[in-house]
């Protein structure tokens, strides 16, 4: 597009012209071609140059007929040359002054006029007043007006002061003058064609005029009617072609299709502009297909294909010029039903592709023409003197005759000589490398990957062609990628082949051997693709098929052997294998090169024991065409000791090869030949005394004496396919001999440990208990290892397993994580833990614990104690696992690991209960105990001001003898008494008593609740105790006392209105009246009335009253008398008697206990203490 | 005139890639119907076409080179099959009624029991029974 000139370039801008008063021609260009649209001045110093635009006199007033289609600088001049308009200046002392200076300005007018009315230019005058107190005359202006014969409109004045806005007014004067002058110069020539002024073979004035018209029309931006003209114009010269008489054939065509291009290239941009991107799509189709035949005489076909070319560079410049401005140009819909379109179409990139194909098209049949021409051998300077004509797309020999110089038409020859002349100044490589860069970057970037590497494809033979392998090589080997990973063989096949013959002309004979081994293993069969044998442009490597895989692998097979055949590379010195020279080739899991050569190893077993040997597996499969020799293999493992080597029986060793295998081990296999497809099997057996994983890491095949293949092994069970062959039908074997192994084989082994001589012993004995520092004693007894670098892990782990909770389980478990806790870890007797060394490690945390062990020597143990202790009863599962190394080099020693668990129930030691009782046969009206439906939450009640008996009983729980030391009721707030708990605690730690499993220990407290609190706090039950140990003073450790603790519920306290007591004797006789007092005592402010009511007894007779009401004063006893006989002796129930309050409505009744007695038959005779008289005594008394 | 049929696999491998020209040009024809997978890729990725095209096997005019025509058809299984013609006015219904027998006789291939789904096509019978249906494609156009 660049070539193009620059007014066919670009949208015509309207021309104006300026004279007089040259001050102000500055800023008025400047003002207008600021305007929108835009208008271009020219200006002009003085009136004398006025000429400039007079018209030519033809030189032949009859009409010829026409030499050309279109002028070459009829467009230039308009935008140049010829303005549209006149704009002459006057100033204000031009027309005021003088008479003389009015006169000059009417020669001027009268000048002016005569040169522009042939153009039909406009004419616009300006007075310029400089001041505002300047004013021209009436009778000036009149005369002015008449004398330039112009509407009032086009005479302006342009005054100074006024400025921006008189330049605004001559601005738009001066468009609509222009806008006046085109449309006016279209009709004059519209009217020619209608009117057909030209002869009917004459097509060429019409095109002219159409184009004309069209010009015209785009000044005044009426693309509309420019469309339709360049249209016509277009449509009328395909027309000419069969028809015109007028030019040499070839010079003809030609002329037309630099024509046509113009008209297409206006018509693409008008139409592009228009953002019409589907109709110029399609509108360059049918350019395309109307000229796409139009090849023209043989010798000057590179000129067809050469304008064809340049066609499509044009509108993919134009399209990617426009795609810039209409965003997303993909997301047009295109297609319509009659003429579909494709999405390439509207791609630029496409384009470019087409533009560069060509391109190689015109270069080939212009090297076609240039060997014609060289053989006529006649290229004389003549063509140094050809010129473009007059007309667009003609040329002519520019005579010097004298000091004219005329054109002379050109016969075809020589116009041919002329176009061959100026074709060989031209590169076309690096234009259609330039061009297929382009298509090639935009498809890329819209990830259109396989048009991409077409293009890459051939630009890089473009490259290659031109000698640039540097550049060619990087751009094939991307393709290679694509074309391996799709499993295109034959494209593959052009592509290595190009490689190859880079690599051979670049003199790299490692990349020449790959891309060679590569295309030899390619699975390019005669097969199918018969017509594979017919590829034309095939690539440097030939067509891609069986025999000529094997050409290429003979050929490498000579060049690897060393030997001095390198008849196929004899161009270049240095391709060559020797002892300064070796190569190595890598192949690993993501090679191409993997079809060339496979390793496969399988471990016969998963797991083997040190020193023990097994059996491995090694299978090798190639897809060269033909058989392979292999010297020498070598087996190579990640432990380096149990590398070993497989020699050739067949081949004798080389001399090279004695040095490197010094103390390894040799295997010979009496054959290392590889055929096409067939895996080579070879089992070996393999030992290793180290522990941990055995893997085979490569297989290094040697073939020559220089020329090595370092295979990466792989497993069979994880095997992929080879990466082209996978898509084709051929047989597929396994690596090994037993199918299963070939399913589940891996190329590692895990090599076990040595198995430990080491015991660890956990002497742990019975459950734990809750609260006390658990001993579990580790003992490590060396029993065939020395101990070197030894370490005890200790972890405590939770019996119902770890891993294997729901959420909301682990949630609880990891609140109640530290029940268990292991509190410390102390070493053999006497040795503190602050005597540790530094050095040694040891690590506690709550559950888990590391210390390090000390050198044992063989027999000798060591032991350490673990301090462990349950907060909350539960099982726990302790696991210690030593680990150690045998050897005493830590660094390579294998570790060996012995593991013990052990689980350990916690258990809670003891259990407490408590009993809370009231004293004998006095009875508190509780109200709280009044409620129908008894609350179990509810706490004990206590009447308060009473003393009541607490009773705490502690039972042995666990299944050891355990020994009390003290029990005490901790008191934290006022209102409990423990009166006499003093006494007792001494008597407990004077006399430890011992407590065998399931014995219960009980004490007796008292309680007076005397604050009137509705809660009432017991305390907290202390109790120390520790197990019951014989041989407490063999072990020598203290066994610690332990505190368990537990806080009584909380009762109740309350005033009880009425307290009722019995009061009777302890004892009766049969026989023997005795006394019976019911006393009611209200310890309320009111007036209590009871009902009260005395059950008859079968064993008393009674006197009193059985029933009444009575009320019982504030603050006052009421007692009841009764008169009893007993009538029969034992264990007699004492008439009931039942109370009932009216004013809470509550009755209640004395327990059974109380209302007990016994009754002897006679008077007794007692001999015991006095004290028991006194206890007697204070008993009646309560 | 048909030049090259295809079948193209999942990975884009070609299946069974066939050219029916006496001019050597196989290679050109192999590089177009590689090339035209990229436009298939495209179809069937922005289905930004309307409504009853969504689910149809043939694809349309694929890829217009200056010489050739290419056609797609995608299966069900999302094989794809390629057509490059010479033909410069083909009638779609032509095309369609192409692409279904050879559909057909891809179906009947790929349902023989030993041929190795994903492979290469090698069988004799379909090649034959291809260039049967590719030679008739002409004369149906014809007549």
């Amino acid at each position: 597009m660049e070539e193009y000139p620059e007014e066919l370039r670009t949208p015509p801008v309207t021309l104006i012209s300026i004279v007089g008063c040259p001050e102000l021609h500055t800023t008025i260009s400047k003002h207008l071609h600021s305007e929108q649209p835009p208008i271009n001045t020219l200006a002009l110093p003085d009136f004398t140059k006025i000429s400039l635009f007079s018209k030519p006199e033809p030189d032949d007033p009859s009409p010829s007929p026409p030499i050309g289609i279109l002028k070459r600088d009829w467009l230039s001049k308009h935008r140049t040359k010829i303005p549209s308009v006149l704009a002459a200046l006057f100033s204000h002392s031009q027309l005021s002054s003088d008479p003389a200076a009015w006169l000059q300005v009417c020669s001027h007018i009268d000048q002016i006029k005569t040169v522009l009315r042939p153009r039909n230019i406009k004419l616009l005058v300006a007075v310029v007043l400089s001041d505002s107190n300047e004013d021209v005359s009436e009778d000036r202006m009149l005369a002015l007006r008449k004398r330039v014969d112009l509407d009032s409109k086009y005479v302006v004045v342009f005054n100074q002061n006024e400025y921006s806005q008189s330049l605004q007014r001559l601005g738009s004067v001066l468009a609509e003058l222009a806008n006046l002058y085109y449309r006016d110069e279209g009709r004059r020539i519209k009217l020619r064609i209608e009117k057909k002024t030209f002869s009917s073979p004459g097509l060429e004035l019409h095109i002219r005029y159409c184009f004309k018209v069209a010009v015209y029309a785009e000044f005044r931006r009426d693309w509309g009617e420019a469309l339709r003209f360049y249209d016509e114009a277009y449509h009328i010269l395909r027309q000419m072609i069969g028809t015109s008489k007028r030019l040499p054939a070839i010079q003809r065509l030609v002329e037309i299709k630099i024509v046509a291009e113009q008209l297409n290239f206006k018509i693409s941009t008008l139409l592009l502009h228009a953002g019409k991107v589907a109709e110029a799509v399609t509108w360059f189709r049918q350019h395309n297909a109307s000229y796409r035949r139009l090849v023209g005489a043989p010798e000057a076909i590179f000129l067809h294909w050469e304008w064809l070319s340049r066609q499509f560079l044009v509108f993919a410049e134009l399209l990617d010029k426009s795609s810039a401005v209409i965003k997303n140009i993909s997301s047009l819909v295109l297609a319509t039903a009659e003429k579909p379109l494709t999405e390439w179409e509207s791609r630029p990139a496409y384009y470019y592709q087409l533009a560069a194909q060509y391109l190689e098209e015109k270069r080939s049949s212009f090297e076609i023409a240039l060997s014609m021409s060289e053989t006529a051998n006649e290229i004389d300077n003549s063509a140094e003197s050809v010129v473009p004509s007059t007309y667009v797309g003609q040329f002519a020999r520019l005579l010097e005759q004298g000091d004219i110089f005329v054109m002379q038409p050109l016969t075809d020859e020589e116009y041919i000589r002329f176009a061959v002349a100026e074709g060989k100044r031209f590169q076309d490589s690096f234009e259609i490398i330039a061009l297929l860069k382009k298509s090639y970057e935009s498809y890329s970037n819209l990830k259109v990957q396989r048009m991409a590497s077409l293009c890459g494809f051939h630009m890089a033979r473009e490259h290659y062609a031109v000698g640039e392998f540097n550049n060619a090589k990087p751009l094939f080997e991307g393709i290679t990628n694509l074309y391996r990973q799709e499993g295109w063989v034959t494209l593959l096949w052009e592509v290595l082949g190009y490689l190859q013959e880079c690599a051979r002309k670049q003199g790299a004979v490692k990349d020449f051997i790959e891309y060679s081994l590569e295309m030899a293993a390619l699975p390019a069969s005669s097969g199918t693709d018969t017509q594979s044998f017919r590829f034309k442009n095939c690539g440097p490597a030939g067509p891609a098929s069986l025999a000529q895989r094997e050409v290429i692998h003979k050929e490498v097979l000579v060049l690897v052997s060393g030997e001095s055949g390198l008849a196929s590379v004899e161009n270049s010195t240095n391709l060559k294998i020797t002892v300064d020279n070796p190569l190595h080739l890598e192949i690993d899991l993501v090679s191409p090169l993997r079809s060339v050569l496979l390793a496969s190893v399988a471990f016969h077993e998963q797991i083997i024991k040190p020193n023990s040997s097994t059996l491995i597996t090694l299978s090798l499969l190639s897809q060269l065409p033909l058989t392979v020799e292999i010297d020498q293999l070598e087996v190579q493992f990640n432990q380096s000791d149990c590398n070993f080597i497989i020699m050739n029986s067949q081949r004798s060793p080389l001399a090279s090869m004695a040095d490197d295998k010094q103390g390894r081990r040799v295997e010979t296999s009496p054959s290392l030949t590889l055929s096409t497809n067939r895996w080579l099997r070879l089992t070996y057996d393999i030992k290793s005394d180290q522990s941990g994983k055995l893997e085979c890491t490569s297989v290094i095949a040697k073939m020559g004496p220089h020329f090595t293949i370092c295979c990466r092994a792989e497993s069979p069970a994880s095997m992929d396919d080879l990466p082209i062959w996978k898509f084709e039908d051929r047989v597929e074997s396994s690596p090994t001999k037993d199918p299963a192994l070939a399913f589940t084989g891996q190329k590692a082994a895990q090599v076990e440990e040595p198995d430990p001589q080491v015991d660890l012993n956990l002497g742990a004995s019975g459950p734990a208990f809750v609260g006390e520092s658990f001993i579990v004693p580790v003992t490590v007894i060396s029993t065939g290892h020395a101990v070197y670098a030894g370490e005890l892990k200790i972890n405590l782990v939770d019996v119902r397993g770890g891993g294997l909770f729901s959420p909301r389980e682990t949630e609880s478990l990891s609140m109640d994580s530290h029940h268990v806790e292991l509190l410390g870890i102390s070493g053999p007797e006497g040795e503190d833990e602050t005597q540790l060394g530094t050095d040694e490690i040891k690590k506690i945390q709550k559950s888990f614990g590391l210390v390090s062990v000390p050198f044992l020597k063989c027999g000798e143990s060591w032991s350490c104690k673990l301090e462990i202790k349950w907060h909350r009863p539960k099982p726990v599962m302790l696991y210690v696992s030593l680990g150690y190394s045998p050897h005493s080099n830590e660094s390579t020693a294998q570790k060996v690991n012995v593991h013990k668990s052990l689980q350990i129930e916690g258990k809670t030691a003891v259990e407490f209960s408590h009993q809370i009782m009231l004293p004998f046969r006095r009875d508190p009206l509780l109200l709280s105990k009044i409620k129908l439906v008894p609350d179990p939450d509810q706490p004990a009640s206590l009447p308060l001001c009473e003393k009541s008996v607490l009773i705490v009983s502690v039972k042995n729980s666990a299944e050891v003898p355990l020994r009390l030391l003290s029990m005490s009721l901790e008191v934290d707030n006022e209102g409990i008494e423990g009166s006499c708990s003093m006494q007792h605690e001494h008597e407990t730690l004077l006399d430890p008593a011992l407590l065998v499993p399931g014995e219960k220990f009980k004490k007796v407290f008292t309680v007076i609740s005397e604050a009137n609190s509705s809660k009432l706090r017991l305390g907290t039950v202390c109790v120390r105790w520790r197990r019951d140990s014989v041989n407490e003073e063999q072990s020598g450790s203290t066994i610690v006392s332990v505190l368990t603790t537990q806080t009584l519920p909380d009762v109740n306290a309350e005033l009880p209105p009425l307290v009722v007591s019995l009061d009777c004797p302890p004892y009766a006789i049969l026989g023997d009246p005795f006394t019976f007092l019911v006393k009611i005592q209200n310890q309320t402010q009111l007036l209590q009335e009871v009902k009260f009511s005395l059950a008859d007894a079968q064993s008393f007779v009674l006197s009193g009253s059985h029933n009444d009401t009575v009320f019982v004063l504030p603050k006052s006893e009421y007692i009841l008398n009764y008169k009893l006989v007993p009538l029969a002796s034992g264990i007699q129930q004492l008439p009931r008697f039942t109370l009932t309050s009216e004013r809470y409505s509550a009755g209640f009744q004395p327990s059974v206990n109380a209302s007990t007695i016994f009754v002897f038959p006679s008077k007794p005779h007692f001999k015991v203490a006095d004290m028991e008289d006194k206890r007697k005594e204070s008993i009646v008394a309560e | 005139m048909i030049v090259c049929v295809a079948v193209v696999g999942h990975q884009n491998n070609p299946l069974y890639i066939q050219s029916f020209t006496e001019a050597d040009d196989a290679l050109k024809l192999h590089h177009i119907v590689h090339c035209s997978l990229d436009v298939v890729d495209e179809r069937v990725n922005n289905p930004k076409k309307s409504g009853p095209t969504l689910n149809e096997t043939f694809l349309g005019l694929l890829y217009p080179t200056e010489n050739y025509k290419v056609y797609g058809y995608l299966t069900n299984t999302k094989v794809k099959f390629i057509l490059v013609t010479t033909d410069l006015d083909v009638r779609d219904a032509d095309v369609r009624n192409f692409f279904r027998r050879f559909h057909a006789a891809y179906v009947d291939a790929v349902s023989n029991p030993f041929h190795v789904p994903g492979k290469k096509i090698t069988s004799r019978t379909f090649a034959e029974r291809v260039s049967t249906i590719v030679k008739s494609f002409g004369s149906s156009s014809a007549g």
